[in-house]
């Protein structure tokens, strides 16, 4: 049963989500050592400090002509977002609002980061920077569809939009057990709206870091900070959604739901380095004929059940 | 409390670099690159990124404005330094550490001083034309080069957009550097001279040259891994490592990237030179060879690749008619890169904007070559 327990998760939640992104960076830093041939020393868990650092002293950017009010909030957003949505996801048994939407309200703090990520490369007036704020849209037209189908296939299989509902719906058999497809379509989506691995398409090298591109000093802070959050954030509802929530033997639930979250982040921080990124034009088309139809049918084996309960 | 020293101090421990080379400065980068990676110091791929400028090679007259553009745009705090040899890299990174630690608090942000040359609002106002359909769209003019991560520095490439199609492509004009003999191209230059060069030197020298210019093809497709590990093979080469202590790595290297089928699906299709193309255009060597699209050449150096580390040892003299160099033959004194460069403008007209960086990565027409090739012309002339 998950309860909405006083004023004090508000606190704890948005912290154990920045500490989830800490561990991320600084698995990704170790990964990143071990590949380059250099020792991975315990040093290499100071890079997120380190970057904080840097970002902090460094002086923020000015352009010419800068939209700068649209591209703060731009900015701003991104991160903002990624908190927000973490606060109808269950710790343990305790969630800051167990809204009886909560599916819809993760989905909708998402697509804001769809704005805030065109606002920030619009703001900067500079090609390369707005080049990758339009590549974010183009790839949201690929992933939104079948990330929604894999968010609707375990609420209609619970019969609730609650997240609580969902997880406690679970009991036996996880969804990520019987509905692999939409598994497999929500952590390709959670990749794609951190826009980071092989959906960094919208920072991409090849147009000098894209919607990055132009930012420096805090502003880049609180876009690096919201891809990594929207990671852990992403890893976080995994948990209620298709790993059984809380639920497991021997230790309290919000071991259970650390534990678990843990396992989700160390995959997807695996899979960032293993892939060449996806170029949306290509992606949009895969997306389109072969992951849509996938995640419909997906979605039409819980309500066949359901139907037939 | 005065947070800003300890701030700075903990900035300089871990600052992005931004790792420029010069033409003509091939060995001071292979250098750089190898002690950034081993340091674990990120590089940059933008000046807004970087905290630290490094240029390494020679000085290029014709390239110091454009450097000085991108040091006004580095935001503080900042350091610069060049190594115009391998053995200052070291020197010219520490340096610069220091400076960064020890400098006081940024001072107010202000933007980037203006040179003349850009528009007022730093972005040319778009105009319309038709496009391939017939439509009137927006055209945007926008440049690559001369310095760009991954990029053969010093090459300039002017292009009018409609929307993310390229609808023409031009070359700007090469600089040119006092310098020395292309990097890679040495042993053939020391054959031609009539050196008694050997054929497995030739080879180590032209697989590493292919893993060069794997590296940055994969850094720009986003694999970071790949790319990391086709970095390690190239300097494992230079440094001398032997044929039986490569050979597990590269054949699991080239099998795991010739069979990406991620990696094959988003290049197959762009940028199709056809052999007989190729060939009529001057080109020869691997892209010539390849005869087809990104993906095609890319498979053709990973072969070669692979050839190449089974010969390091082999003490034939190297007989260049047989034995290409890595970019091909130099035909009539012309550098093999400077058909690399004529063929550019057709394969990138038509191009969308994702594609261009790879068709450019995936010829890697080599900027020592063709500052060589720009400074006989010059003497000539």
């Amino acid at each position: 049963m998950v309860e909405a327990a006083g004023w004090w998760p508000v606190l704890v939640a948005p912290a154990l989500l920045l500490a989830g992104a800490v561990l991320a960076v600084a698995g990704d830093a170790m990964l990143a050592a071990r590949y380059a041939g250099r020792p991975a020393r315990a040093a290499v868990a100071a890079v997120p400090l380190l970057e904080v650092a840097r970002l902090l002293a460094q002086q923020p950017r000015t352009l010419p002509k800068a939209d700068r009010l649209l591209w703060r909030l731009g900015v701003v957003t991104v991160p903002v977002a990624a908190v927000l949505s973490v606060l109808v996801i269950p710790f343990g048994h305790r969630a800051v609002a167990d809204l009886s939407v909560g599916v819809v309200w993760f989905n909708a703090m998402e697509v804001l980061t769809w704005a805030g990520l065109w606002l920030a490369g619009w703001g900067p007036n500079a090609a390369f920077s707005l080049i990758g704020g339009y590549r974010f849209v183009a790839q949201g037209l690929a992933y939104e569809l079948p990330l929604m189908f894999a968010l609707i296939s375990p609420a209609t299989a619970a019969q609730s939009l609650g997240v609580g509902d969902i997880a406690e719906a679970q009991q036996g058999l996880w969804f990520a057990v019987w509905m692999p497809v939409a598994f497999a379509g929500y952590l390709a989506g959670v990749l794609a709206f951190a826009f980071l691995g092989p959906f960094g398409y919208p920072a991409g090298r090849d147009t000098a870091a894209g919607v990055l591109g132009e930012t420096a000093g805090v502003d880049r802070l609180l876009l690096q900070a919201g891809r990594w959050l929207w990671l852990t954030s992403g890893a976080a509802m995994a948990v209620p959604l298709f790993l059984g929530g809380a639920a497991g033997p021997g230790v309290p639930g919000w071991a259970w739901s650390a534990l678990k979250t843990l396992l989700v982040l160390a995959v997807l921080v695996w899979s960032l380095r293993r892939l060449p990124v996806l170029r949306a034009d290509r992606y949009a088309e895969f997306a389109w004929v072969v992951l849509v139809p996938l995640t419909i049918a997906q979605a039409l084996v819980p309500a066949l059940v359901v139907l037939d309960r | 409390m005065d947070l800003t020293a300890p701030l700075l101090r903990a900035a300089a421990a871990r600052p992005h670099i931004l790792l420029v080379a010069t033409p003509g400065g091939t060995a001071a980068r292979l250098a750089a690159e190898r002690q950034l990676r081993l340091d674990g110091l990120p590089l940059a791929p933008t000046p807004a990124d970087a905290g630290i400028l490094l240029v390494a090679g020679p000085d290029c007259p014709a390239l110091r404005p454009a450097l000085d553009r991108l040091w006004q745009h580095m935001p503080a705090p900042r350091a610069r330094a060049q190594a115009r040899t391998p053995e200052a890299v070291a020197d010219a990174v520490a340096r610069c550490r220091i400076e960064l630690a020890a400098r006081p608090a940024p001072g107010p942000a202000s933007a980037p001083p203006s040179d003349g040359t850009e528009p007022p609002g730093g972005l040319p106002m778009a105009e319309t034309a038709p496009d391939r359909d017939g439509l009137s769209l927006d055209q945007l003019h926008l440049s690559l080069g001369p310095f760009l991560a991954d990029w053969p520095s010093g090459v300039t490439v002017r292009l009018t957009l409609q929307g993310d199609v390229i609808q023409q492509a031009e070359m700007g004009e090469q600089p040119a550097t006092r310098g020395t003999a292309p990097f890679w191209a040495e042993p053939w230059a020391r054959a031609a001279a009539g050196e008694r060069v050997g054929a497995g030197e030739a080879a180590r020298r032209r697989a590493a040259a292919h893993l060069d210019s794997l590296g940055r093809l994969l850094a720009l497709a986003g694999w970071a891994h790949a790319a990391t590990t086709a970095r390690r093979l190239r300097d494992d080469l230079l440094d001398g490592a032997a044929t039986g202590a490569l050979r597990p790595a590269v054949r699991r290297f080239a099998r795991r990237v010739a069979r990406s089928r991620t990696l094959h699906w988003l290049t197959r299709g762009t940028g199709v030179l056809g052999a007989d193309e190729a060939r009529a255009a001057g080109v020869s060597g691997p892209a010539a060879r390849a005869g087809g699209d990104v993906a095609a050449r890319y498979r053709t150096w990973l072969a070669a690749v692979v050839r190449d580390v089974e010969r390091l040892a082999d003490p034939a003299p190297l007989d260049a008619a047989y034995d290409e160099g890595p970019r091909g033959r130099g035909d009539a004194g012309q550098p093999p890169s400077e058909a690399l460069l004529r063929v550019l403008p057709g394969l990138l007209e038509g191009a969308e904007l994702a594609a261009a960086r790879l068709i450019v990565a995936s010829l890697d027409p080599d900027p020592d070559e063709l500052a060589a090739a720009a400074r006989e012309v010059a003497s000539r002339g």
